[in-house]
């Protein structure tokens, strides 16, 4: 490993930064420097507030308060174009590249001349791709290409932009070990060329192989920041998790209550493969049980909940097999699924969730169109109003009458909106991926004692979730899943923070 | 449109042709229970259990020995190889033997021996019925006890269960075509089945026609003996794990019949009651340690394990000797006195276990 060389002014200086949404604060103070020609690795569970750190350098967000400084200069950062002024760039997870466009279009994007000469673009990529020893046909279109050649199309676009600092959010979560080498042996040269690169992590090997220093970020507070030589995995860990103010909320599992025994198998998955996102993977469900799914993003865990509910699909050969009450399964669209009990509540409610300009009641009556108890074509409005009455007042959403739409509602009445769509389809099987994401902590607790109550009577309920409480305080049982696959069972009277995250993480 | 169906889900690997394995978590969730059992009788393949007169017996190879006394002392021998054994009501213990023979040792039908047949030749199990009858599970029609590996790699079902009367020695067949019967238990009015090559716990009730109802399928490893313990519970030992690699090869018809054909069965692709000790074997039990435990990438071929259930046939918990365990191969285990009692017969070993507390 390579030490940057120490220079009195930081190339970027973060002072006092703090984010809120709606009061809400996501970053708590932050003080960050950033060395020049350093690899700075920033880590912390997911919520810790590594992306909205990111987001404020990049241009996405703007703090609410604090300062920024680059190369000892007060700067205020209004929007992307002004980052990709100050040689600030970002390399995301999911890349922001235009897929129908070509890989030359997609460098040049936003930076086009007025008479732009598409044949010349070409050569320029070319040679750009020829100086960082990149194997990228620039007259490719992007939706052709694998994903690490598409990281290596964000990287040059970076590089073309003579950016001073990089930020590389989860660079090899899709990578292949050969192609981790290569943008590893790129990072080391552009740490020589003098660029400062920020890398966002959740492999803790790669922080601890690749960086010089780290800092460590939890509950959106800065806990500590050191040379990483002075780190381990177990150190790292703790910084992490070490959050007596969650498990004081959220209490621990195996704290006075009594763990539900399980039931009759509901679910066997059994070797179930998707490209490589989930990786030969088994597990089962059993009912009238809260089974927990932690891991970390890119853990496989949504989508194997999705190819269980038939949103996605899995490996067309050699898929693996999935088992409902004991009999084989393969879901084509996620109506086959309901139809068989098996319900999956969003992680992405905005998106997949809800439809935002209807009304709550007609939101509700989608869930009840789509059951195995439609009447296919013929719809009621009394019914709806019916049912829209019962479960409103069932699951306590908060809202002046059903005819409400859900984008006037908060986050937590958005969420049980979407929870008692899935839930007036009379499942089995619920999922919940993520079910408290971006919601108030009242409303956690009704979603929380919701799930509970399901559990009681008699469901099989799997709760995914990031937060590492939430897991530990709702789950009968727990599974940790890392590089997609279910790797640890634990009891939650076994559970605790360092046992689930070392189990996520090694 | 069968055959069709059959050759795409081949293509596909679906359906039948899946090799998918299921998973042992919940009640199945690994563990060290069995290697951290004090060991009691150290013998060469021990591998049924029974309680009878003279305490807590065991076979090993030709010999009957007792669990109770020091050392495993010998109360009865034989000419030929034990293949199974069963207390008898009366305390006296009916032997199988691997050449089809059934004696008697003790208790009222003491010194009696009841032939092999040509229906009943592979005696893999037995229990005491009701009406001072005998259970027998007679596990292929082709091939004998010790000859289990191969009867798996032909892919028999041609395995039968038999009420035996020992005073009159008429043989009345309960179920036929069943997949290496190797485990019988009796119910009021029906009789439970391990079918082994079936992975599953199979129902037979009286007059009941063709195949049995299954009251526990798709279980992670090869099932053998049951037994009913005091509070109700049922035990059951599994011999050996499924692996997807062994699935694959029972798949492959042609590679199956050259591997039966032209290589030493201790060689085969096929799970085993102990494994990893010779370095001709193919490739298993490479893997990472991780937390201490061995993760085996290539999964080995023998484990241990027992399973307790309910009595509806539920599993609810387990006892485990992992892939780098000493306690692999368990052919029978019982309860008795608050402890369970199991012979691993892949590594030789007749311990005991508190089962008290065991986690559901």
């Amino acid at each position: 490993m390579t030490v940057a060389p120490q220079s009195e002014t930081p190339l970027l200086a973060m002072r006092n930064v703090t984010k809120e949404y709606r009061g809400v604060a996501a970053l708590k103070n932050i003080d960050f420097d950033l060395r020049r020609g350093e690899v700075h690795a920033l880590l912390g569970e997911n919520g810790a507030g590594k992306s909205t750190l990111v987001k404020i350098l990049s241009g996405a967000v703007a703090p609410t308060q604090g300062e920024l400084s680059l190369e000892g200069q007060r700067i205020q950062i209004g929007g992307p174009a002004d980052a990709r002024r100050y040689g600030i760039a970002m390399v995301y997870q999911e890349t922001s590249l235009v897929p129908s466009l070509s890989v030359a279009q997609n460098l040049y994007l936003g930076d086009e001349k007025f008479f732009n000469r598409l044949r010349g673009t070409y050569i320029e990529a070319q040679q750009l791709f020829q100086s960082l020893n990149f194997p990228v046909d620039p007259t490719a279109i992007v939706q052709s290409l694998g994903t690490a050649k598409r990281q290596m199309v964000e990287i040059a676009r970076a590089v073309r932009l003579a950016a001073k600092i990089i930020i590389f959010d989860e660079p090899t979560a899709t990578l292949t070990p050969e192609e981790k080498h290569y943008l590893f042996a790129l990072i080391d040269r552009l740490r020589k060329d003098q660029v400062s690169i920020i890398f966002i992590s959740h492999a803790l090997e790669e922080a601890l192989e690749i960086s010089d220093r780290i800092t460590i970020l939890r509950d959106g507070a800065h806990v500590v920041t050191g040379d990483a030589k002075t780190f381990s995995r177990e150190t790292i860990v703790r910084h992490m998790v070490g959050r007596s103010l969650s498990d004081e909320l959220y209490g621990r599992a195996a704290d006075g209550r009594t763990v539900r025994p399980p039931g009759e198998k509901i679910l066997s998955v059994q070797n179930l493969s998707m490209q490589n996102v989930v990786r030969n993977t088994s597990f089962s469900i059993f009912a009238g049980q809260i089974t927990g799914v932690f891991g970390l993003v890119g853990s496989g865990r949504t989508e194997t909940a999705k190819i269980i509910a038939g949103v996605t699909k899995r490996d067309f050969f050699h898929g693996g097999e999935v088992r409902l009450e004991g009999s084989p399964v393969r879901y084509r669209t996620p109506r086959d699924a309901v139809g068989d009990g098996v319900v999956y509540v969003t992680e992405d409610r905005k998106s997949e969730g809800l439809f935002e300009t209807m009304s709550v009641a007609e939101n509700i009556y989608v869930g009840q169109i789509s059951s195995a108890e439609s009447r296919g074509v013929m719809t009621s409005m009394s019914e709806m109003r019916e049912l829209a009455a019962s479960w409103t007042k069932k699951i306590n959403v908060k809202t002046l009458n059903s005819d409400a739409r859900v984008i006037e509602l908060s986050g937590g009445n958005q969420q049980k909106v979407v929870i008692a769509k899935a839930l007036v389809q009379k499942p089995k099987l619920v999922i919940f991926d993520e079910p408290t994401r971006g919601v108030d902590v009242g409303a956690i607790a009704e979603i929380h004692n919701l799930i509970a109550t399901l559990a009681d009577d008699g469901l099989a309920v799997i709760v995914i979730s990031s937060y590492l409480p939430e897991i530990l305080s709702l789950s009968d049982r727990i599974l940790v899943s890392r590089q997609g696959r279910i790797v640890e069972e634990l009891s939650p009277g076994e559970a605790t923070s360092e046992s689930v995250m070392f189990a996520a993480v090694y | 449109m069968n055959l069709f169906n059959n050759a795409v889900d081949r293509w596909l690997g679906r359906g039948d042709a899946s090799i998918a394995m299921p998973p042992m978590d919940g009640a199945f969730r690994p563990n060290d229970l069995l290697d951290s059992a004090p060991a009691i009788v150290e013998t060469p393949a021990p591998d049924c259990l029974a309680v009878t007169s003279q305490g807590l017996v065991v076979s090993s190879q030709r010999s009957l020995l007792s669990v109770d006394k020091p050392g495993g002392a010998p109360l009865a021998a034989f000419d030929v190889e034990i293949s199974a054994l069963a207390g008898l009501p009366d305390g006296g213990a009916a032997v199988g033997l691997i050449d089809g023979r059934i004696v008697f040792v003790g208790g009222e039908h003491g010194g009696k021996t009841i032939e092999a047949s040509p229906e009943v030749r592979c005696v893999t199990a037995l229990a005491s019925a009701q009406g001072g009858a005998l259970l027998v599970a007679n596990g292929s029609a082709s091939n004998g006890p010790g000859a289990w590996k191969r009867d798996l790699m032909e892919k028999n079902a041609s395995g039968s269960v038999w009420r035996i009367d020992p005073a009159s020695r008429a043989h009345t067949q309960l179920a036929g075509n069943l997949a290496y019967p190797y485990g019988v238990l009796e119910e009021a009015a029906s009789v439970v089945v391990a079918e082994s090559w079936r992975s599953a716990l199979t129902r037979i009730s009286p007059g009941a026609s063709g195949r049995g109802e299954p009251v526990l399928e798709n279980l992670p490893a090869y099932p053998s003996r049951l037994s009913r313990g005091a509070d109700n519970a049922i035990w059951l030992a599994l011999f050996a794990p499924r692996r997807q690699l062994v699935e694959f090869v029972l798949r492959e018809d042609r590679y199956r019949r050259r591997m039966i054909g032209e290589v030493e069965a201790d060689y085969w692709i096929a799970p085993s009651l102990r494994a990893g000790r010779t370095p001709l074997a193919p490739t298993q039990q490479g893997g990472v340690t991780q937390f201490g435990l061995l993760k085996p990438w290539s999964p080995s071929w023998s484990y241990g394990l027992v399973a307790r259930l309910d009595a509806a046939y539920r599993p609810n918990a387990s006892l485990h000797s992992r892939a780098n365990g000493r306690r692999h191969g368990v052919t029978s285990c019982l309860s008795l006195d608050g402890r369970l009692y199991f012979c691993a017969k892949g590594d030789g070993v007749v311990a005991s276990h508190a089962y008290e507390g065991l986690a559901s």
